[in-house]
């Protein structure tokens, strides 16, 4: 059988399953799921399917496994790694319909949700209960919950309140040979290896989330919103490190660079930072009314002490959703002022911030590029962006050049090279730089306890060749 | 349970290695222990070897200002929060047991204590290892920093594994600032069930962020000199004019009175030698009937529940255990039997097959770590 004729018998029995209208094989069709929110990659499936209910999914999975064909889940495809690519014979698992609530058990502060829900859509159906979900990736109006829990999404509040992993109580999981597992336990503890918490981020290779019963969070009595204004990137640094150290937990401690404050300012999402600052911080502190203003006095103070010329404090919903906005929105901004952007994702321990800000300046100096700093600066989690014009002879190599020595730099400072964004195809290349052969080798072997054939989104998160076992068996049957 | 005790002390990683190694080639299993104060929790382990590794001590790296840790495995409890008190820091996570126990057995059982109400169990707070697994391979899994999504997240599968995928020889933890003010209240609980409930309830619903919320039968209330009948005791921490709105908000459920901050150090240690632990749990809105099943079946034992997350758990002597599982009166929730004899409490019923995918999965995972099952062999029960 030929590779179409091959598809055009799998499209017909998956069609036998979904319908006519979710099985999608027609490359126009399919031009929206060759890349993800990374734009640097564009990679062609072979189709794309997309299951109505819990029991396509389940069906399409055994269908996949029967023919022995790859397949890579998504979700809404705003991934900043490429995970949700697939290639050549893949096949594209679209969960997007799958966005049903089940059930919301506000007393015990737990949902169940399909993995296509969006997480915004789950924090509003919370609030009615006076809950919310607690991770808010910046692009919560978009991301699923199933993206999330494969990314092990973070989010500006993840500083006050952790991360997926701390949100997810248990997941239904079909895994790639066709079976179904409960990992984690909503009623009770869990015994056992934590399955649960090694599914969690492993970024659609170990099978797919087909529901997720996920941990809600009381919503905070009172919230206020601090914007601090500094003539050096390094003042801001300083007063994130001051405020770390104080104590205070901020629910969110945020930092924007001059050219992300400019790119936001020129947008429709203009905010009102002040344009000629060097970087404006964003903290937030929330929590029980009484004791909060104490937060902020210190912050203020803080700010105050390592430079700030301002500190503006926003207390009406209004205000404070204005000042977020700027920040919620910055890499939409920043892709307004070149048509080509890399965004990157590195963490670095806190107290080496203002050092690697410097270093990172100076990378850009170098090469001539401009990089945009817009971060979770309270974790040490940097995004360093780069806004270039690919139509630029040699820009591009000096743009990605920049970015090796940025990594390399974050990496020598005992930092990692993503917190939150996933290592899907962007990061493989690096991996070999933070972990060691055997702990590499590893890693394939837990991913091929789960998904023996490596069927579920193949070649991601770990380089082939640092797969002892499964290269020593293909290398000698080639 | 040990056989034959050759007993090795080994201070440094390449010695843990050697003796792994050494042990696969002679087909011995290894008792892993920390500074030995649980050993087997009770259970049985067939082991020839007995491995201490309370000889791998002291800090590595601690830079207060990125409030990470990173020590070496048989660094005790009470050395790491003697060390982050200086710097005003402390590891919120208090397990149960001795303060002289060790941070790999720590993360090794997955032990917590009443401060997981806040901020959760180990799994929650370490983050990155080091590990000598069976095949004898050293690796460094998750990192230093406080956000890592770099590669499959192998940290979550040691922690709480029971040293039976490999040897903790290292760990990084996140630190938190020590609060300007931390202090502790005892109240008492109607043990009419409906106002039971609806105190329980009303704490959970109040204007407060308590560290800790503990409920104690009669039995452990008195042990611990806080009350005569069934207490909770809450631990509130954060500035002083947060925790007096709170003392206040507290004090409008009923009566509060203030006691010594030195409850929780006596309270974690208060379990007998040789005695049996299990935890129930569901989900937290069931804790008053669970709490009373409990304390009915497990007569004279100390009995307590951590409120917010729905846990009860029972310190009980070994010859009294069966009176708590002689049936499964917790269903639809979780038994885990923290330290006791081999305990059967299997699940059946309708989740059986599913289960069995999931035992399948855990089985080959100690395959990959620990294909000839030599370390701590026995000691999860049927693995998974
Ligand atoms: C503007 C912008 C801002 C962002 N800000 C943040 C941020 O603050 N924090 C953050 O963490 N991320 C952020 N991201 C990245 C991205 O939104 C997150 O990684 C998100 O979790 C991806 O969700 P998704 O539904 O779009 O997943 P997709 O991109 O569709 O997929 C991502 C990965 O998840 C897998 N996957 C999807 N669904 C499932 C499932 N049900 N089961 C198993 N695997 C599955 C896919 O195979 C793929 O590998 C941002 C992205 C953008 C574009």
């Amino acid at each position: 059988m030929t590779t179409s004729e091959r598809d055009t018998e799998l499209a017909a029995k998956l069609r036998g399953i979904t319908g006519e209208s979710s099985v999608l094989t027609r490359r126009s069709q399919l031009l929206t799921y060759t890349s993800d929110g990374l734009p640097t990659y564009r990679k062609w499936p072979a189709l794309a399917v997309f299951p109505n209910t819990r029991n396509e999914l389940i069906e399409v999975v055994r269908a996949l496994a029967l023919a022995k064909r790859t397949f890579v889940a998504r979700g809404a495809g705003t991934g900043l790694s490429g995970g949700a690519l697939a290639e050549g014979d893949a096949v594209v698992v679209g969960l997007n319909r799958l966005n049903r609530i089940l059930s919301i058990d506000a007393e015990n502060r737990l949902a169940v949700v399909e993995p296509g829900t969006v997480n915004a859509h789950l924090t509003r159906a919370a609030n009615a209960h006076g809950l919310h979900y607690a991770p808010d990736p910046s692009s919560q109006t978009a991301c699923t919950i199933g993206g999330n829990v494969a990314e092990n999404a973070g989010g500006p509040h993840c500083l006050k309140y952790g991360v997926t992993l701390n949100h997810v109580a248990a997941l239904t999981v079909i895994l790639p040979e066709g079976e179904l597992v409960t990992l984690g336990n909503a009623d009770g503890e869990d015994a056992g290896y934590d399955l649960l918490g090694a599914f969690i981020g492993s970024e659609g290779c170990f099978g797919i989330a087909v529901d997720v019963t996920v941990r809600l969070t009381r919503n905070p009595e009172a919230i206020v919103t601090l914007l601090a204004d500094f003539t050096t990137v390094e003042a801001a640094a300083q007063a994130v490190s001051a405020i770390i150290a104080s104590g205070i937990v901020p629910a969110a401690l945020e930092m924007m660079d001059n050219a992300t404050i400019r790119a936001v300012e020129a947008s429709i999402y203009a905010a009102g930072y002040p344009v000629d600052a060097a970087a404006v911080l964003l903290a937030e502190v929330d929590g029980l009314k009484a004791g909060l203003d104490v937060d902020v006095r210190v912050i203020e103070h803080l700010c105050v002490e390592l430079g700030a010329r301002t500190v503006r404090i926003a207390r009406e919903e209004g205000e404070r959703m204005r000042l977020w906005q700027g920040r919620k929105k910055a890499f939409g901004a920043m892709g307004r002022i070149a048509p080509d952007l890399i965004v990157q994702d590195a963490v670095v321990p806190r107290t080496r911030l203002p050092e690697i800000l410097a270093k990172i300046g100076e990378i850009g100096r170098r090469h001539g590029i401009m990089i945009c700093n817009v971060f979770h600066a309270g974790d040490g989690n940097l995004h360093p962006n780069i806004a270039y014009d690919a139509r630029h002879a040699g820009v591009e190599e000096r743009a990605h050049e920049a970015m090796r020595e940025i990594m390399t730099v974050c990496i020598s400072a005992g930092g990692t090279i993503t917190g939150e964004h996933g290592v899907g195809l962007d990061k493989l290349d690096y991996m070999p730089l933070v972990f060691t052969p055997q702990t590499l080798d590893a890693m394939c072997q837990v991913r091929q306890v789960f998904d023996p054939e490596r069927r579920s989104n193949p070649e991601k998160v770990v380089p082939v060749h640092s797969c002892r076992e499964w290269y020593a068996v293909r290398g000698a049957r080639a | 349970m040990i056989l034959r005790s050759e007993q090795l002390a080994a201070c440094t990683v390449t010695e843990v290695r050697e003796e792994v190694r050494d042990a696969r080639r002679r087909d011995e299993a290894i008792r892993i222990a920390g500074s030995a104060t649980w050993m087997d929790a009770g259970r049985v382990v067939r082991a020839e070897r007995l491995l201490s590794v309370s000889g791998l001590n002291g800090v590595i790296h601690y830079i207060p200002g990125d409030f990470t840790i990173t020590v070496r495995a048989g660094t005790t409890l009470q050395h790491v929060a003697a060390m982050a008190a200086e710097e005003r820091q402390w590891l919120a996570l208090e397990p149960f047991g001795a303060r002289s126990g060790t941070v790999g057995a720590t993360i090794a059982t997955g032990s917590y204590g009443p401060l997981a109400h806040a901020f959760g169990t180990p799994r929650d707070h370490v983050l990155g290892l080091r590990v000598v697994t069976g095949n004898g391979d050293l690796l460094t899994v998750g990192g230093r920093v406080v956000k890592n999504v770099a590669g499959f997240d192998l940290t979550r599968l040691f922690t709480g594994s029971w040293g039976t995928l490999g040897i903790i020889t290292e760990a990084t933890f996140r630190l938190r600032a020590l609060p300007e003010v931390d202090e502790s209240y005892a109240l008492a609980v109607d043990n009419d069930p409906q106002v039971m409930d609806a105190q329980l309830r009303a704490i959970s619903s109040a204007s407060i962020a308590p560290y800790s919320v503990e409920m104690l039968n009669a039995a452990l209330a008195q042990r611990l000199g806080v009350g005569t009948d069934t207490t909770i005791l809450v631990r509130l921490g954060g500035n002083s004019e947060s925790v007096r709105a709170q003392v206040k908000a507290l004090s409008q459920l009923n009566t509060v009175g203030i006691t010594s901050p030195e409850i929780w150090s006596s309270f974690r240690e208060c379990e007998p030698e040789g005695a049996t632990v299990i935890r129930f749990a569901r989900r937290p809105s069931h804790l008053g009937g669970l709490w009373r099943s409990a304390v009915k079946r497990a007569a004279g034992a100390l009995v307590h529940a951590s409120v917010g997350r729905g846990v009860v758990r029972c310190i009980v002597n070994r010859d009294n255990d069966e009176q708590l599982t002689g049936e499964r009166w917790w269903d639809p929730g979780s038994a885990i039997v923290e330290r006791g004899a081999d305990i059967p409490l299997h699940s059946s019923g309708p989740l059986a097959a599913v289960t069995c995918v999931r035992a399948g999965i855990s089985r080959r995972i100690k395959d990959v770590f620990d294909p000839s099952n030599i370390l701590n062999p026995g000691i999860m029960g049927d693995v998974g």
